[in-house]
C-alpha cells in the first residue's frame, strides 16, 4: 500500500516526458508512414537504397565508432586513476575533467580550428622542430571531427568509469594478488569485468552523442556530410521536414540498435552485471 | 484498483494540460491587437544580424520615435528565419531576405502583398531594384555585387576571370559558397560559363564544378566562414559578396577584390511583409524609411549596405567597397530567380550526389 503510493512521485517526471518526449517522438514517427494522405514506406526504401545515403550513414556509423572506442582508451586508464586517489585529489580531477564540458561546443569546435588549421598551433610547432615540411592537413577531415568529438565525449565515459570504480572493493584485489595474480592480471580479470556497466553506459553515451553531433561535424567537418548535417540541411535549408522525419526515425533506430547491441555485449562480458 | 485510478488521473491531467495549451492563445492575440495609444507599437523585424549596433543606432531608433514603435529584432541566417515564418508560428512583421529567399517564400505564400502608393521613395530607386520579384512584393534595398577576392602573397598571379578559380595554383586553396546559400546557383552559373556555354548548361556546369570540386578545402555557407578561413589562410581566393571584402581586408590587408571580366552577380537583399502581420501600415511605413535617401546614404558611408537609392553621391573613397553607381549596377548579371527556385532542389540534390561525395 505504502510502496504504491510511492508511484505518484513518478507522476510529474512522466507526465512531462510523456508531453513533452514522447507524445513527440511517436508523432514524428508515425508522420514517415503517411505522406501525402497515404501509408507508405517509400520514404525509407527510397533512403537504404540510395547508395549515396547509405555513404553518409556509413561515415557517420564510422566516426562514432573511432570516437567510441578512442574514448574507451584514453577514459578507462584515467578514470581507473581517479578511482584510486583519495577524495580532495579526486575532486580536483574530477572537476578538470569535467570542465571541458561547461563550455560550449562552439568555442571549442572553434579552438581546435586555431590549433589544427594550416597556420594553427600544431602545425607550426610541428614545421619549427622539423618533423615536417608541408602543413598536415587535419582541419576540415573526418580526423578533425573525430578529434573534436573525443574532446567533447571523454569527459562522460570518465565519469560513468568513475562512478563504477569506485565501488569495487579494493578488497577483491588484494584477494586476487594474494592468490597469486600478477598486478596486470588482477586488473584484468577483476578490475574490468566489473567496470563493465559503467563501461557500457559510457560508451553507449558517447556513441549516441557522436552520431547525433551537429556543430562539432558543421564546423570540423569538411566537403563529407553526416547524418545531423543531412537531416539539417532537409529540414531548414529545402523545407522537406518529411524527408527530415524520416531521418530522425532512422537515426532513432539507429540509437535503439546500438544500446541492444552494448547490452548484448555487456551480458557477455560480465553475465552477472 | 490503484493502477486504474492512477491511469484516469494521469489522463484527465494530459487532456487538462492540453486544453490548457489551446486555450492560452486568444487573450494573446487580443492584447496584441489592442495596443493603447500612450503606448508604443511593437515591430518584429526578422534579418540577419550583421552591423546590429549600426542598424540599431541610425536605422531603427529613429523610426521608433517618429513612429512610438518598439522594434524587436529576430536574428538568424535566411534559412533558419524563412522557416520559422513558413511553419507558421512566429509574430515576425517585416522579413529581410536575399532574393533567392524571398522567393521560396513567395511561392510558399508567406508574404503580404504590399501596397506600392504606400512606398513613395520606390520612385528614388533603381529599376532593378524596384520590384526584383513582382510587384506585389518588396523592393530589394541593396544590391551587392558577388565577385572574387584573394590574397596576393600566396596566388601571384593575378586573379582576372571565373576562369582563374579553376587555375593549379589555385586548387587546394579554394572555397566557394554551398549550392544552399545565395550565391550557390551564381557559382553554379559561372561554372557553366567558364566551360564555355553562353546559355545557362546544367550538365556542362556540374562537370567543371566537379574539376573544382578537387581544389576545395572547404563551401562555405555562412560569410563569417569564408573570413575566417582567409584570415588563418586555410584558403587563399574565392568567389565572396564585395561588401564582406572590408572584413576580409581588416585580417588580411594586401587582399584584393576584383570584379571578374565577364561580370559580377547581383545579390540583391530584399524587404517583405509577413503574411498576417497587424502592422502592415507600419511595416510599409518601415520599408519607405528603409529606401530613404537619409538611411541609404548612411549605410553606404558606413560600408554596411550598399545604396540603391539614385540620389545617394558617394566620393571615391566612401564609394570603395561598396557596390556603387549605375553604371557598376548595369554590368552586373542578375539571375531569374524563379528559374533558380524550379530548379534548386534537383540542384542541390545533384550537388550532392555528384560533388561533395
Amino acid at each position: 500500500m505504502k510502496k504504491k503510493g510511492l508511484y505518484l512521485l513518478l507522476l510529474p517526471g512522466v507526465l512531462f516526458l510523456t508531453l513533452f518526449m514522447i507524445i513527440p517522438i511517436v508523432m514524428t514517427i508515425a508522420s514517415t508512414f503517411f505522406h501525402e494522405g497515404s501509408f507508405t514506406v517509400e520514404g525509407y526504401l527510397k533512403f537504404l537504397t540510395d547508395p549515396y545515403f547509405i555513404k553518409i550513414l556509413l561515415t557517420t556509423l564510422q566516426v562514432s565508432l573511432v570516437t567510441t572506442i578512442v574514448c574507451i582508451l584514453l577514459g578507462f586508464p584515467a578514470a581507473y586513476y581517479i578511482s584510486k586517489l583519495g577524495a580532495r585529489k579526486k575532486g580536483i580531477l574530477l572537476a578538470l575533467a569535467i570542465f571541458p564540458l561547461l563550455t560550449s561546443s562552439v568555442v571549442r569546435s572553434f579552438s581546435w580550428m586555431i590549433i589544427l588549421g594550416k597556420k594553427g598551433l600544431l602545425n607550426s610547432s610541428l614545421i619549427s622542430i622539423g618533423l615536417i615540411e608541408k602543413p598536415l592537413e587535419i582541419l576540415y577531415t573526418p580526423t578533425a571531427m573525430m578529434i573534436g568529438l573525443i574532446h567533447l565525449f571523454l569527459p562522460l565515459i570518465i565519469i560513468t568509469l568513475v562512478g563504477v570504480m569506485e565501488n569495487i572493493d579494493p578488497d577483491l584485489i588484494k584477494a586476487a594478488e594474494s592468490l597469486g595474480a600478477s598486478k596486470f592480471t588482477a586488473f584484468r580479470k577483476v578490475i574490468v569485468p566489473l567496470s563493465v556497466p559503467g563501461l557500457i553506459i559510457g560508451s553507449i553515451l558517447v556513441f549516441v552523442g557522436s552520431l547525433t553531433a551537429y556543430t562539432t561535424p558543421a564546423l570540423l567537418g569538411g566537403k563529407q556530410r553526416v547524418i545531423s548535417t543531412f537531416l539539417y540541411q532537409n529540414a531548414i535549408t529545402l523545407n522537406d521536414w518529411y524527408m527530415a522525419s524520416v531521418i530522425a526515425t532512422i537515426m532513432i533506430v539507429i540509437t535503439f540498435v546500438v544500446i541492444f547491441l552494448m547490452n548484448k555485449l555487456a551480458t557477455k562480458l560480465n553475465p552477472k552485471g | 484498483m490503484k493502477k486504474w485510478l492512477t491511469g484516469v488521473l494521469s489522463f484527465s491531467m494530459i487532456s487538462m494540460a492540453l486544453a490548457g495549451c489551446g486555450s492560452s492563445e486568444q487573450p494573446k492575440d487580443n492584447a496584441a491587437g489592442g495596443a493603447a495609444k500612450g503606448e508604443p507599437q511593437k515591430l518584429v523585424i526578422s534579418t540577419w544580424g550583421f552591423s546590429e549596433d549600426f542598424f540599431r543606432k541610425e536605422v531603427y531608433e529613429p523610426f521608433e520615435k517618429e513612429h512610438n514603435v518598439k522594434i524587436v529584432l529576430e536574428i538568424g541566417n535566411n534559412a533558419e528565419r524563412l522557416n520559422k515564418i513558413r511553419q507558421g508560428s512566429s509574430d515576425v512583421d517585416l522579413i529581410y531576405l536575399s532574393d533567392y529567399y524571398a522567393q521560396q517564400g513567395i511561392e510558399s505564400g508567406a508574404f503580404e502583398k504590399i501596397d506600392r502608393s504606400r512606398i513613395p521613395n520606390l520612385s528614388e530607386i533603381y529599376d532593378i531594384a524596384k520590384a526584383p520579384l513582382g510587384e506585389d512584393y518588396g523592393p530589394a534595398y541593396t544590391i551587392g555585387q558577388f565577385g572574387i577576392a584573394y590574397n596576393p602573397n600566396v596566388i601571384k598571379t593575378e586573379i582576372k576571370s571565373w576562369k582563374d578559380l579553376w587555375s593549379p595554383e589555385v586548387a587546394g586553396k579554394l572555397t566557394l559558397p554551398n549550392i544552399t546559400s545565395t550565391t550557390g546557383p551564381m557559382i553554379l552559373d559561372a561554372a557553366s560559363q567558364v566551360a564555355g556555354s553562353k546559355e545557362f548548361n546544367e550538365d556542362q556546369a556540374f562537370a567543371k564544378m566537379k574539376e573544382a570540386n578537387k581544389g576545395v578545402v572547404k563551401y562555405y555557407d555562412k560569410t563569417s566562414e569564408y573570413v575566417n578561413m582567409f584570415s588563418q589562410e586555410e584558403i587563399a581566393a574565392g568567389p565572396i559578396m564585395e561588401m564582406y571584402f572590408k572584413d576580409i581586408q581588416a585580417a588580411v590587408p594586401e587582399a584584393k577584390f576584383v570584379t571578374p571580366e565577364e561580370g559580377g552577380y547581383a545579390v540583391m537583399n530584399t524587404v517583405n511583409i509577413v503574411k498576417g502581420s497587424k502592422n502592415k501600415e507600419l511595416a510599409e511605413d518601415f520599408i519607405n524609411w528603409q529606401l530613404s535617401k537619409g538611411v541609404q546614404e548612411k549605410t553606404a558611408k558606413a560600408k554596411v549596405d550598399s545604396p540603391v537609392n539614385t540620389g545617394v553621391k558617394l566620393t571615391d573613397e566612401e564609394a570603395k567597397g561598396v557596390t556603387y553607381g549605375e553604371e557598376t549596377i548595369k554590368k552586373l548579371h542578375k539571375l531569374d530567380m524563379k528559374f533558380v527556385n524550379e530548379h534548386s532542389k534537383a540542384w542541390i540534390d545533384r550537388w550532392n550526389r555528384e560533388i561533395t561525395q
